[in-house]
């Protein structure tokens, strides 16, 4: 029991430098995404997505390097990407202009959609490759939902 | 600045993929994306998300993560990533990371009602120790649990089941991955002898046919996806069938959208049986060599408690078909009965048994299972008509069976979480191995996971409370012996009573026969099925709940105690995916604050447990063994002495810090290569844990049919994981196939080798009548089950199915992903997905806030009828669950596969109504 309180007392004070622990104190229904108690029933807040049409709206910014570009215009139209039917590639796939960014005009696909990565990995074709056919599958739209916590990632550009 | 930025973004990106790919690129671009990256250490390591297992590589600089890739190198991914893969970066950056373990208090000591306050670690695991001690006390080993997860690293979940196991001696360890893919388990070990699927995924670039059953792979296994799609691109035979129970991503690409009604799947498939019977098309050279035919009892019940003790008033309705079913009419056909007969579910606790049957008896079995008939009851979209829906079902059975198609069945949750969940897997294996498509590429039933290490460590490592390392189980006096000697435990130690599964868990935490629990690497107070039970029973009863996690969530909400956990890319492991490929990785960052490995959690928290606290004769209720006294679990410590332990010996000196162990220098490893590892900085010692937990695991697999390669060989620079089993250096790419598979006797073609369950007794249809054993030796069974209704359906109150799931951007409970702004913008709450005409019956229109209730709560949510995701058909609606705020399973209902003990998240009755 001794050993216990002390072991307790050296935690308190020594291994904690600095930390006032009843100030520190934290309620469950204070921590997570959604600062509710477990039982409680919180109303969702509404969000919604740009109503931009493509050409009319900014490039977003690109969260590193190699990441996909997000979609900055509405969808609505477009969606879904089906077998017979996609409608972003009437604009984004422009394999003359690939690498080349004009005003006004829709990003153009890079090399790598052209490019068979698993059957032809060093041939650039002009056909968009099946495999990035799907464009949902990597680039998404963004609401105007306020972020829940903040993201401290740096890419060091 | 800002155009030199955007330069080197197209720049950039485009020497990063030209690198790998192989292009050329101008001097002038090379430079500038060198200047860019000059710093940066890039490095190889797995996705984080899902069971696909896609290769990334991740570069580093001053100890933080600035950018992955997808590797092109990658066999599984070549280059690409969904929009969840990456960010594999960015989850480790969420502000709100645990950074200090967590523990409720007041007045300095620990009280269930008091707030949660940093302490030490020695102040955290002296709670540990004092509660633990206090449980094992009262109840035993019985008394103490780990949930754990199919997202542990490999190292992770053996050092669990190793110190839950051989060391406190209780099998209550049982891994989210129960929810994810124990009916696929239960499936491939009673129709193979053997878990695991027999294919890989480049099965997708050789076939012509894939059908999906349950499996919504555009959003659950994107890059699979990309495949199925580029594959359908390429080759023009190609057809794609989606079966689900609403229409969504997956049904955009399909050139075939059967919308069936939920638990329907196993009528549907039975047609196809039957279809392959009349149409002769059974491949009688492969079924006669390869295959015997077997049946099991229909009376199962529905994984629910056999009592209605603790269910709410609303909820007894329900409960009760736990004990009686009353047949409706189509399970009556279906089962051969009569319509309105009162069945008591004998067999609820005996649920896997089966016997064999004649072919004669199967043909009886599959009768009933007409076009009509299963048409009628499993057309699932009221707008469609019978007869276009009868050509689809027909439609698909043609595919099936036309001679030369090759043909793949895809399944995850859909069947897995799945009241007869065993059954519908051993279904899809049913119709391969009547057609002789099975085990070769291109051809086969193909079960995928949902976890990114599912199968790699919850399956192969055996997490589960049955289970022991490749395939063993505790109830197996000769598996346990193996793992004793194997542990270097005296014999017995070992426990051999199966423990609780994960639902039984939370069963056990309402109920008082669990007091002491510990979460691993997930978040079940959010993914459980009737949460407010469970969240209760955390909060409420006496208990201590200890939640190792990276971010607070609703688990670390209930718990008493938060262990602040490493991520990822911020400790050394292993991954194994869905196509038995294990990979591993190194630390690239350091945990942030005093956030630790969940390996350091378990090594650092073993030392305080000596083995005369649990090696000493323990009270085990229930336990009956041949060996054991009943109840009783015996001293071991008279053999552990003459194996050279003391009565002071640790669970850690015992269990992990073992000589050979001990000889793996972290220093010295030629994998290190300059990276950290703070597991073993943080445990003051100078051996390699992840390496030694590694390499004792693999002694288990080896020559065992589940063979790894040794550690180092997964860290060379020209090896993106390799296939089990890896034979003389070998992978294996397609299992029970001679020409591929070392494991296979010579001149067998094709050799179905799992040893477990194959000797039977036989019988007819309905029951066994010759008790005699038969051997199965290399052969794989074809099983006759059939319909079964589910215990819950929609009626004049609760009108409407809800069926959960996932969506594309967020993964699981979606603690990571939506700390990930881009993901969270993409898809900030979770929605009920809703016809708009159901929507509007009930006066709601898109965007409007709706209640959603059922027997076991309600919650509000946010109505979407754009049908531009998921479309429902009338009378159904869909709702993820990655929203801590929109807590779904609060509403789902806590049925299981009675066989694989694996949850039904698909299928309860709700109704929606304006907020």
């Amino acid at each position: 029991m001794k050993n216990t309180i002390s072991v307790f007392i050296v935690t308190l004070f020594f291994t904690l430098p600095g930390m006032a622990l009843s100030g520190n104190a934290v309620n469950d229904k204070d921590m997570g995404l959604s600062k509710t108690s477990v039982f409680d029933t919180p109303t969702p807040e509404p969000f919604k997505y740009s109503d931009k049409f493509p050409g009319t709206s900014q490039v977003l910014p690109r969260a590193y390097p190699d990441a996909p570009p997000q979609i900055p215009h509405n969808i609505d139209s477009f969606k879904p990407v089906t077998a017979k039917s996609n409608m972003c590639i009437g604009c984004h796939n422009n394999p003359s202009m690939r690498g080349k960014t004009v005003k006004g005009m829709a990003t153009p696909m890079p090399e790598s959609h052209y490019t068979d990565r698993r059957h032809a990995p060093d041939k650039v074709t002009d056909q968009l490759i099946g495999a990035r056919y799907v464009c949902t599958q990597c680039h998404v739209p963004q609401s105007d939902a306020k972020e829940l916590v903040d993201n401290t990632f740096d890419d060091k550009k | 600045m800002d155009i030199n930025r955007r330069q080197f973004i197209k720049t950039g990106l485009v020497a990063a993929t030209a690198a790998n790919i192989g292009l050329t690129l101008t001097d002038a671009a090379w430079a500038e994306a060198k200047t860019f990256s000059k710093d940066w250490r890039w490095d190889k390591a797995v996705c984080r998300f899902c069971g696909v297992g896609c290769g990334i590589k991740v570069a580093t600089h001053n100890k933080k993560i600035v950018a992955t890739m997808a590797d092109p190198d990658a066999p599984v991914n070549r280059g690409l990533n969904c929009i969840k893969g990456y960010f594999n970066g960015k989850i480790l950056y969420g502000k709100d990371r645990l950074t200090q373990p967590l523990l409720r208090m007041k007045n300095g000591k620990f009280d269930k009602q008091g707030k949660f306050a940093p302490v030490s670690w020695d102040r955290a695991f002296d709670e540990m120790e004092k509660q633990l001690k206090k449980t094992h006390k009262e109840l035993g080993p019985s008394g103490l649990a780990i949930m754990g997860s199919g997202q542990y690293t490999i190292q992770e979940g053996y050092a669990a089941v190793k110190l839950m196991k051989a060391g406190l001696r209780s099998n209550n360890i049982d891994p989210n991955a129960r929810h994810c893919m124990a009916s696929a388990v239960a499936g491939f070990i009673q129709t193979f002898g053997i878990d695991e699927p027999s294919g890989n995924y480049d099965d997708i670039e050789h076939t012509d046919t894939m059908v999906l059953w349950g499996a919504n792979m555009a959003e659950m296994h994107p890059i699979l996806w990309t495949r199925i799609v580029d594959r359908r691109k390429k080759h023009d035979k190609t057809r794609i069938v989606n079966l689900s129970t609403f229409s969504n991503m997956s049904s955009d690409m399909a050139d075939l959208e059967i919308i069936f009604k939920p638990q329907t799947d196993l009528a549907i498939q039975n047609y196809i049986a039957r279809e392959i019977v009349k149409r002769d098309a059974v491949n009688w050279d492969f079924v006669k060599k390869h295959c015997v035919f077997a049946t099991g009892p229909y009376d199962i019940g529905y994984g629910m408690r056999a009592t209605d003790k603790y269910a709410y008033k609303a909820e007894k309705d329900t409960q009760q078909k736990e004990n009686i079913k009353i047949l409706d009419k189509y399970e009556a056909i279906g089962q051969r009965k009569k319509t309105g007969e009162s069945i008591k579910q004998n067999n609820r606790t005996s649920a896997g048994k089966h016997w064999l049957i004649q072919f004669e008896e199967f043909k009886k079995g599959v009768e009933p299972y007409t076009l009509d008939f299963v048409a009628e009851l499993s057309k699932g979209d009221p707008d469609e008509s019978l007869d276009a829906y009868k050509v689809k079902l027909k439609q698909l059975a043609d595919w099936y069976i036309e001679s030369g198609r090759k043909v793949v069945s895809f399944w995850t949750m859909g069947f897995n979480q799945h009241q007869r969940g065993t059954w519908v897997n051993e279904q899809a294996y049913m119709n391969h191995l009547l057609l002789g498509k099975q085990a070769h590429p291109g051809n086969g039933a193909f079960s995928l996971t949902g976890q990114p290490s599912a199968c790699g460590t919850a399956r192969e490592v055996g997490t589960f409370s049955h289970r022991l390392p490749a395939d063993m189980v505790v109830a197996n006096p000769k598996h346990r012996a193996r793992a004793e000697d194997i542990w270097k435990l005296p014999a017995n130690t070992l426990n051999p009573k199966p423990g609780s599964h994960i639902t039984k868990i939370m069963r056990d935490l309402e109920d008082g026969s669990v007091k002491w629990l510990w979460v691993q690497v997930c978040n079940p107070f959010q993914g459980t099925g009737n949460a407010n039970h469970w969240i209760k029973a955390a909060r409420e009863k006496d208990n201590f709940v200890i939640v190792s996690d990276a971010y607070p969530g609703v688990s670390t909400k209930v718990a008493d105690l938060v262990l602040p956990a490493a991520m990822i890319f911020e400790k050394w492991g292993g991954y194994g995916n869905a196509e038995r490929r294990t990979q591993l990785w190194r630390e690239q960052v350091p945990p942030p604050g005093d956030a630790r490995s969940d390996v350091w959690q378990m090594l650092e928290f073993s030392k305080r447990i000596k083995i005369k606290d649990v090696w000493t004769q323990q009270k085990l209720p229930g336990l009956k063994s041949a060996g054991f006294v009943d109840g009783q679990l015996p001293d071991v410590m008279a053999e552990a002495k003459k194996m050279g332990y003391s009565p002071d010996s640790t669970l850690y000196e015992v269990l992990f810090a073992t000589a050979e162990a001990k000889k793996m220098k972290y220093a010295t490893d030629p994998v290190t290569k300059g990276h950290d590892n703070h597991t073993v900085t943080s445990l003051g010692e100078d051996w390699f844990p992840e390496k030694a937990l590694f390499e004792e695991y693999a002694i288990f697999g080896r020559g065992h049919k589940h063979d790894l390669a040794h550690f180092d060989v997964y860290y060379r620079d020209d090896v993106r994981g390799l296939k089990w089993p890896v034979v003389n250096g070998k992978e294996t790419h397609w299992r029970f196939n001679e020409k591929y598979d070392p494991y296979c006797k010579k001149g067998t073609e094709y050799d179905f080798y799992g040893p477990a369950l194959k000797a039977l007794p036989s019988g007819n249809i309905d029951k066994i009548t010759n008790k005699e054993k038969t051997k199965l030796t290399g052969k794989a069974k074809i099983f006759f089950r059939p319909y079964a209704a589910p215990a819950e359906e929609p009626d004049k109150n609760y009108n409407m199915w809800l069926v959960t799931g996932r969506v594309l951007e967020h993964w699981h409970s979606g603690t990571m992903t939506r700390r990930v702004p881009e993901l969270h913008r993409a898809v900030p709450n979770a929605l009920i997905y809703m016809h708009a005409k159901d929507a509007k019956s009930r006066g709601l229109k898109n965007r409007d806030i709706a209640w959603l209730e059922s027997r076991r709560g309600k919650i509000k949510v946010m109505v979407d009828t754009k049908g531009d995701r998921s479309r429902m058909p009338k009378g159904s609606v869909f709702v993820p669950w990655f929203d801590e705020a929109v807590f779904i399973n609060k509403v789902t209902l806590d049925t299981t596969c009675p066989i694989s003990k694996q949850m039904d998240f698909k299928k309860c009755a709700v109704k929606v109504y304006k907020a």
